[in-house]
């Protein structure tokens, strides 16, 4: 993305405490209301990629939809990775069980990287992205 | 990930739980501190910050209730001792946690 900023949300399209994503020359970029500051982060998280703006934000607090995984949206921070899976979930069918075990040793190698964030700017009631 | 931000966020979250169970952090910033740091020593490395004062005993349903803030799961004892095991959080009204009683689970009967 170049320096200039391009409007990317209408402000009163996000209540406070909202997340919206929005697609901008083809980046995924999901925008925050934390209380009436702006704030714009990569919609896919650090760990698997899932789509942020399906997760929670509180304060300037995100956390992800799939695995919880939590960022700091002003700096896009990875504060955490994955909760802990419950291994004495329901017991699953022997093929599927095994097949979860190998996607757990696989996860297990996954890291969670910090996410990359964007300037915003507030410009004529719109959220600007730079 | 950074060892000081992860303090500050669990920090915010930890006050959300707990302030409606009528606790607050303890006012010794310095143990407050240092226990925040187990925490996210501990969560590194088992992926949930679990209680610095407790083992981990490798069984899920037990340990999952020493996960910080564990107030709701050994209300009894807290609120007889007016603070949680570790110290980390006292009453909202206590304002010298040293001078606490040390009052055994099972004098309050909860094992």
């Amino acid at each position: 993305m170049s320096n200039k900023f391009v409007r990317a949300i209408r402000a009163d399209e996000i209540a406070p405490g909202g997340m919206k994503a929005v697609d901008l020359d083809g980046r995924e970029i999901v925008v925050c209301n934390c209380g009436g500051a702006y704030y714009a982060v990569q919609r896919r998280c650090g760990h698997m990629n899932a789509p942020l703006e399906l997760g929670t934000l509180d304060g300037i607090y995100l956390t992800c939809p799939m695995h919880c995984a939590q960022f700091d949206v002003t700096t896009g921070e990875a504060l955490s990775g994955p909760v802990p899976p419950d291994p004495d979930h329901e017991a699953l069918p022997p093929t599927l069980g095994a097949y979860m075990q190998n996607i757990g040793i696989l996860m297990s190698h996954v890291r969670t990287e910090s996410m990359r964030t964007y300037r915003t700017r507030l410009e004529a009631g719109w959220v600007e992205v730079g | 990930m950074n060892a000081e931000s992860r303090k500050r966020s669990l920090q915010y979250f930890f006050e959300k739980v707990v302030g409606p169970l009528g606790f607050k952090f303890t006012p010794d910033v310095e143990l407050k501190e240092f226990l925040l740091d187990q925490e996210v020593i501990l969560e590194a490395k088992h992926g949930a910050p679990f209680c610095p004062c407790q083992p981990l005993r490798h069984d899920r349903t037990r340990d999952m209730k020493m996960v910080c803030p564990c107030i709701p799961f050994h209300r009894e004892h807290f609120d007889a001792i007016k603070r949680c095991w570790c110290g980390l959080f006292v009453h909202k009204d206590v304002i010298d946690p040293n001078t606490l009683p040390q009052l055994d689970q099972k004098d309050v009967g909860h094992e």
